[in-house]
């Protein structure tokens, strides 16, 4: 995507331009919906967080920085509001309930797609086993190729964090491959 | 292969196959329609709040202004008024009638006009207590024809000024 093109959508966008919307909307709902889907695992809240994240994208456009790339922006937006949402169910304690969901119908709630590729892709499901603050790093890392600096940026945490959470994630990955035979990736 | 390699491709084919479920959209085009429609609701609010502090602006050195009211050549002050049960409005009202008057005598006749109608409230005010209440035995004799006096060679000129504003 063309970030001076996708800026003047959504600036027209803004002011209720719908054509400009949609324009908006099918250049970044995949990206968006991904990097949603691979921190958060229920489908219903994937789909409430995408729909904040568009309402942000209008509200809070003024706070973009041209200097920077559209989608730092938009990565910065999305992985705050996994954030708030993680804060809020926190907070209703809904995380009893959650606990008990997960293990009585372990991954009944999740893509078929992913499961799917959770049998194929052996390292793709002990990422998904890691803690949230370990996975937020492996994904922005992985999947965006962000450098550690800018994961610190889009967390709002120090490199120093960022750095230490990434090793663990890594020095993680690496056990579990052991723990479960795998002896593809030694170093 | 190293693990960061791996890393990558695999985030890459699992999210490939990841697709938004297309009914999200309607879901996010309605709420983005209520966002444009709360914006275009929300204009006019701030003309609005814009047009009440611009009134506000004029209305302030208007009511600075406004201080050498007519009424006050008679009374003093709302106060006074106030005291024998009368309120800001009927303020308001003779007020209205001593401008609409100043409007259609010309000078000299309004000069007279003030002139007699002041003493005929002077007179008014002292027969009326706090409460609004009249008491016409409260005058003197002298006092009451005095009163009737001034009623008189004032209905020329309430006939004058009525006469015009209803034409």
């Amino acid at each position: 995507m063309n970030d001076n093109e996708l800026l003047s959508w959504l600036e027209k966008a803004k002011l209720g331009d719908e054509s400009a919307f949609q324009l908006v909307y099918q250049a970044t709902h995949q990206d968006v919906y991904r990097t949603v889907a691979f921190l958060v695992y229920n489908k219903q809240d994937i789909e409430d967080i995408v729909n904040e994240v568009y309402m942000s994208m209008w509200r809070t456009f003024h706070t973009y920085d041209p200097n920077r790339p559209f989608r730092f922006w938009l990565h910065g937006i999305t992985v705050r509001l996994v954030q708030d949402w993680k804060r809020k169910t926190w907070r209703r304690i809904r995380l009893f309930e959650r606990n008990r969901r997960m293990t009585c119908e372990h991954f009944d709630w999740t893509d078929k797609a992913v499961q799917q590729f959770e049998m194929q892709h052996e390292l793709f499901s002990l990422v998904r086993q890691l803690l949230y603050k370990l996975r937020v790093v492996v994904i922005l890392r992985y999947f965006h190729d962000y450098a550690l600096e800018e994961i610190a940026d889009i967390l709002q945490i120090p490199v120093g964090t960022v750095k230490s959470r990434h090793h663990l994630a890594m020095k993680e990955l690496r056990k579990r491959i052991e723990m479960t035979g795998g002896d593809a990736y030694v170093h | 292969m190293s693990i960061e390699k791996e890393l990558r491709e695999e985030l890459r084919q699992v999210a490939d196959s990841m697709q938004c479920p297309p009914e999200l959209y309607g879901r996010v085009r309605q709420s983005y329609h209520q966002y444009a429609n709360d914006k275009r609701g929300r204009s006019p609010m701030k003309k609005r709040v814009l047009a009440g502090i611009a009134a506000i602006a004029i209305l302030i050195p208007s009511a600075v202004f406004a201080s050498s009211y007519l009424a006050d050549d008679l009374f003093g002050s709302v106060s006074t008024i106030e005291q024998h049960g009368g309120t800001q409005e009927d303020y308001q009202e003779i007020e209205g009638m001593l401008q609409a008057a100043k409007g259609k005598l010309n000078e000299d006749e309004f000069k007279e006009y003030q002139v007699l109608i002041k003493q005929l409230i002077q007179l008014k005010l002292k027969i009326t207590d706090e409460k609004g209440v009249k008491h016409e035995e409260k005058l003197t004799q002298e006092e009451q024809q005095r009163f009737e006096q001034l009623a008189s060679k004032l209905a020329p000129y309430f006939e004058k000024i009525n006469k015009n504003a209803n034409p």
